[in-house]
């Protein structure tokens, strides 16, 4: 079968969306058919660019092509025929992201019209979708809740998890990801004012802007932390990750309300180390059960430092959370095998 | 730098403009630039162009990177401040094939409206261009009959060229490419009929999308003429190693398109694995690196005449292999060269 997958794209930019794109084509030709990644830029700000883009969407054609998987907004609405979405989220700034902090667009005559153009578009072209599979189960509530779509969760796998392992439980906790704003970085550098141990902190990952990281220098400076938090403010291979996972006593992960569990949760328990993360985080709450692969806390500095030092004061707590955390993915079944199957079907 | 190279293509053909984005890129980064590789799905079909122009137009790119290398029709109609074309072909059928049997506009007053837009889009495109390099002198002429624009031919290498290698001259001639109607195999296998030698042939490539009556249409020639036990058909993708292969054991090689854009890879591997080109004068691009006599021997698009080469060929090995030689020294003449292309582009 001849697979077309379709993502947005900003050039230059690449997160945890292009990797699973990438990682997706790259199974599917591992498994035999014939796979090709097809990104199309998206442009957002001014938001009349919104609607351009989903133009310019539906104006493209995919010949030669005999099935579609569209993972975005707005790469979703070029047309085709036979048409599946293994959805990652939805334009969240014309809906669950309207009336918060993060919405993007402006609350002017404009803004609304775009919202409502997003809107119409995905109530009209998502229905014409053969299937719809989500990442999530808040991405599949969502589009229950605001379209009245049904959809079903299939669990992205990681690309590679036989590389992860356990070397220990050391003396930090480690926070990967893009360094910004809605992931809070700065909530766990504000928890190691707090915590009573000896345990540090160790946070990895591209900064997002200049400002994002010159945010979390000062904090650190700020709060005089420089000697229990170590800032490593770029991309980190995969060696390395699959290192500072190896040794870490657990893995911290706070962002605000995302659709997915994060990938990071994934390969915390394949290297059986405990997930702390926050009531409010979305997706991943799915995917840490409080007390059982993790610890799940309000979001503010001080319960965040006290989950940070039962660990430290505990390792066979963190080892036993580590390993349930491994046994749990076993029963989720996440697996490439069933990925494939379902988008080939 | 931070450069956006833009292309478009039939997803799952691999077409020369694919190679010359994905060489280009990895040449690039290999230089320790950042890349940006976007190929745009494109679908030729007439009713559709309008529309796919509209979305290079819409599609907002011109806020990224500090230059935008656009090649195959119509990513060049995308927007960026610091926008170079290296151009390839136009959409032909509204230009050059206008009038002959490959127009697949068609000729009503709407066929004649849309290829007017066709013409007005590029010339906006070209005009908003920094520069414009082809990719060969058919195309420079074309561009500046069309457009009036004046394009500086820059040809396209081969990537890592050391790989094709020079071998013992075997009994067949090579044609490599894609099989369909413009690449002419079917004169090949015309031409075949007229030799006097036990010269063979071998026609390797994959059929286009669609492509089955012209695969028939050759199977039933060769059964015609008899040729099944001179001819190979090897109808599917030929792998680099093979293709290599195939090339370092040929007598030569044939390559007969029609009225082509540029020179083709296939005859620059020729010359990089030192073998000789048999072409004809109407094959476009291919001329300019092909001087009959020299690298290679070109004829009028006759069988006979062709076919006479052919057991040239076969006969004077010396004359091959002198030949096969001569394309070596023929790319260093005309400057092919990865060092060439990068200094150009982003100067």
């Amino acid at each position: 079968m001849k697979l077309a997958i379709v993502n947005n794209c900003v050039p230059f930019v690449a997160g945890g969306a292009e990797h699973l794109a990438e990682a997706l084509t790259q199974k599917l030709r591992e498994y035999g058919h014939e796979a090709v990644l097809i990104r199309i830029p998206f442009r957002w700000d001014p938001p009349t660019k919104i609607i351009e883009s989903m133009l310019a969407c539906r104006f493209l054609r995919l010949p030669n092509v005999d099935r579609v998987v569209a993972l975005k907004f707005p790469a979703y609405l070029v047309p085709h025929s036979d048409q599946m979405l293994w959805l990652l989220h939805q334009f969240r700034q014309a809906y669950d992201l309207w009336g918060t902090p993060f919405q993007g667009l402006p609350d002017t005559p404009e803004g609304r019209r775009v919202r409502d153009v997003v809107l119409e578009a995905d109530n009209r072209y998502l229905r014409q979708a053969r299937k719809i599979y989500t990442n999530s189960q808040v991405t599949s509530d969502r589009l229950r809740h605001f379209n009245g779509i049904d959809s079903e969760v299939l669990l992205p796998p990681l690309a590679d998890n036989s590389r992860f392992f356990c070397d220990g439980y050391g003396d930090y906790v480690v926070y990967l990801g893009r360094i910004t704003a809605s992931k809070r970085q700065q909530l766990a550098v504000e928890a190691m004012k707090y915590v009573t141990t000896e345990v540090r902190l160790v946070i990895a990952g591209q900064h997002e802007t200049s400002a994002d990281l010159a945010q979390i220098e000062s904090l650190i400076k700020q709060h005089r932390l420089a000697h229990r938090v170590q800032l490593i403010p770029r991309f980190i291979s995969e060696e390395e990750k699959i290192t500072l996972l190896s040794k870490a006593l657990a893995c911290a992960y706070f962002p605000y309300d995302e659709d997915s569990y994060g990938y990071v949760t994934l390969e915390a328990y394949y290297s059986r180390k405990p997930v702390i993360t926050c009531r409010d985080s979305g997706g991943i709450c799915t995917m840490v059960k409080d007390q059982v692969t993790g610890l799940v806390v309000p979001p503010d500095p001080r319960s965040v430092a006290a989950a940070i030092d039962r660990l430290y004061l505990d390792r066979t707590a963190a080892r036993r959370m580590g390993e349930a955390g491994l046994e749990l993915l076993r029963s989720l079944q996440i697996s490439w095998d069933r990925v494939i199957e379902a988008f080939t079907r | 730098m931070k450069i956006i190279l833009a292309t478009t293509g039939v997803p799952f053909v691999q077409g020369g403009a694919s190679l010359m984005a994905d060489w280009l890129g990895q040449t690039l980064r290999a230089r320790g630039h950042h890349v940006e590789l976007l190929e745009f799905p494109f679908d030729s079909r007439w009713e559709d162009l309008l529309a796919q122009m509209l979305a290079f137009r819409l599609i907002d790119v011109s806020q990224q990177g500090d230059i935008l290398v656009a090649i195959r029709p119509p990513s060049y109609l995308l927007k960026h401040p610091n926008k170079v074309i290296w151009f390839i072909h136009h959409l032909r059928s509204a230009y050059d094939l206008w009038g002959t049997r490959y127009q697949d506009l068609p000729s009503s007053p709407e066929g004649l409206r849309l290829r007017e837009a066709i013409l007005r889009a590029d010339n906006l495109a070209f005009a908003e261009a920094r520069k414009i390099y082809c990719n060969s002198h058919v195309m420079a002429e074309r561009l500046a009959a069309f457009n009036g624009v004046q394009a500086e031919v820059l040809y396209p290498p081969l990537f890592q060229p050391e790989r094709f290698r020079g071998g013992e001259a075997g009994d067949y001639l090579l044609y490599v490419s894609r099989l369909t109607h413009h690449k002419r195999q079917w004169l090949a296998v015309e031409a075949l009929r007229y030799t006097q030698t036990p010269v063979r042939l071998v026609l390797a490539g994959k059929p286009d999308p669609g492509g089955e009556s012209y695969l028939q249409e050759l199977r039933s020639l060769i059964e015609r003429y008899r040729l099944s036990n001179r001819v190979v058909l090897m109808d599917r993708w030929i792998p680099e190693e093979d293709k290599i292969m195939l090339l370092a054991e040929c007598l030569a090689v044939v390559y007969l398109p029609f009225n082509e854009d540029s020179y083709g890879y296939a005859s620059l591997e020729a010359c990089h694995a030192g073998k000789a080109i048999l072409t004809t004068a109407d094959a476009g691009g291919a001329c300019e690196l092909v001087l009959h006599g020299v690298n290679g021997i070109v004829l009028a698009p006759d069988p006979e005449a062709l076919g006479a080469a052919m057991d040239r060929l076969y006969l004077d090995r010396a004359m091959a292999q002198r030949m096969g030689e001569a394309g070596r020294q023929r790319i260093a003449q005309l400057g092919i060269s990865w060092d060439q292309v990068v200094e150009k582009l982003l100067s």
